[in-house]
């Protein structure tokens, strides 16, 4: 049965908006601890189904299951702290390092506050800087840091380094890659094919709303396009 | 007749006055001209009516009738604070009941604490007092609301994505809201009297009362509008966040 061994499955799911077909019968499954790269020329629909994942849209068809349950069987708060989000640009919502990280999480203590800036690269950071002065990069990390504050098992990416010059970007890209090493689902959307061929293990291909591809990213075709 | 109140004659030469702020904005290229007509011509013939209404309700109605009056005052405030926050959900509602409760609450306390007096003559004008205070809080609330839900959509979509409920993840744009919707009542509290001489005091002076007697009913109006801006900006965003989000915690406004 679809899902059984996936974290994430979509089962023939149809997303229709203002009468134009967004999605059209996307049926694909996201591995455990594997980065999935969702990849595609612009407007095929990747953003609206990672968005579909953490229940920001639904689907006008279709089913899209966490661990082989369709997902308004959870409480959908739970399913936003299993499964969270890193979107495009930074977006900082505390004054403060620690106010940041604790957005999600208010009990976060100072110790867990720096051990998660410690996985993201931060480390050196006090937990007291101000965030209006970070760096684009660090925002971006800092991003992440407060998404793992809550403890999710899958994390969506959402073109995260788009906004981000190359060496911040790299930065952004080691984090994800040690994530995912420590056992972490990622889905990345990526315009960059390079970049989704670096971090995917594998990679869904839409084109115009529908699954062109889908399987391991060594093996794409369409990321081997990327010279 | 006191001498303070214009004559039809007055009135009619105050028409001046419209002349040269028509003069002004045709000068100026604003595209205001027929606005500065329109706008004129309606308050005239809305004030004569009312003036006609007034006079039937003081004479015959009473206290029902009075309420009733300050009833439809809040159907129409409503309406005013519903159109300037188009694009939320159920506005106009929303915006009614705010008026509504800010109202209720504020004239309610005054009439029950025998503040003032039940009579059409002075229900009817307070009460319109009240009902502009509420429109004010709960329109600057909802817009203010509207305009958040527009530019801060990404930060309450980043709260939502850690699991925050739709309430919480907007709560501070809430904050920002009613901050934003409470202290042009709050500021005119705190210069009444120096910089600013309101209606009420102005209309009690012109009508020949003790400057010590009218600034006590100013005390009771400043206080009035600013509590029935505070309830009705309040209800207003309590409802309103309601609207914002569907059951899946999902912004739609």
């Amino acid at each position: 049965m679809i899902g059984m061994q996936s974290v994430l499955s979509l089962d023939d799911v149809h997303v229709v908006r203002d009468g134009v077909s967004v999605l059209g019968g996307v049926t694909a499954q996201i591995a455990p601890g594997r980065c999935t790269a969702l990849a595609g020329p612009s407007g095929a629909g990747k953003s609206t189904l990672l968005r579909l994942l953490d229940r920001l849209e639904e689907p006008t068809a279709g089913t899209v299951l966490l661990h082989g349950r369709p997902l308004p069987s959870y409480d959908v708060l739970e399913v936003r702290r299993r499964v969270g989000l890193v979107q495009q640009a930074p977006v900082l919502l505390g004054a403060t390092v620690v106010e940041d990280l604790r957005t999600g999480r208010p009990t976060l203590s100072e110790d867990e506050a720096v051990e998660l800036l410690g996985r993201v690269g931060l480390a050196d950071q006090a937990l007291s800087r101000l965030t209006a002065s970070l760096s684009g990069g660090e925002a971006q990390r800092l991003c992440l840091a407060r998404a793992l504050a809550v403890g999710p098992e899958v994390l969506l990416l959402d073109e995260p380094t788009s906004a981000l010059d190359a060496v911040a970007a790299m930065s952004v890209e080691r984090v994800v890659r040690a994530l995912v090493a420590d056992g972490l689902t990622a889905v990345l959307v990526s315009h960059d094919l390079r970049q989704a061929r670096r971090l995917a293990d594998d990679v869904l291909v839409l084109r115009a709303g529908g699954l062109e591809e889908a399987g391991p990213a060594a093996e794409s075709r369409y990321l081997a396009g990327a010279s | 007749m006191s001498p303070s109140v214009p004559s039809w004659y007055g009135v009619a030469a105050s028409v001046l006055l419209v002349g040269i702020a028509f003069f002004l904005v045709l000068r100026e290229r604003l595209g205001l001209g027929r606005e500065v007509l329109v706008a004129s011509a309606r308050a005239a013939v809305q004030l004569v009516a009312v003036g006609g209404l007034l006079l039937i309700l003081f004479r015959h109605t009473g206290l029902p009738g009075a309420l009733a009056w300050v009833t439809a005052m809040v159907l129409l405030a409503g309406r005013v604070a519903g159109g300037r926050a188009r694009g939320l959900p159920h506005v106009m509602r929303v915006a009614t009941l705010a008026v509504a409760t800010g109202t209720a609450a504020t004239l309610g306390l005054l009439l029950a604490a025998q503040v003032i007096d039940t009579s059409g003559r002075v229900v009817v004008p307070v009460g319109g007092m009240v009902v502009t205070g509420a429109m004010q809080g709960a329109s600057m609330t909802l817009q203010r609301m509207r305009d958040e839900a527009i530019t801060g959509r990404r930060a309450v979509e980043a709260r939502l994505a850690l699991g925050l409920a739709g309430s919480v993840a907007f709560a501070p744009h809430l904050r920002t809201s009613l901050r934003a919707a409470l202290i042009p009542a709050i500021d005119g509290t705190k210069v009444v009297g120096l910089i600013s001489l309101p209606g009420a005091t102005v209309g009690l002076l012109l009508a020949g009362v003790n400057p010590l007697t009218a600034i006590r009913y100013q005390v009771v109006v400043m206080y009035m509008l600013l509590g029935a801006a505070a309830v009705a900006g309040v209800v207003a965003g309590r409802l309103a966040l309601r609207t914002m989000f569907d059951d899946a915690h999902r912004l739609v406004a």
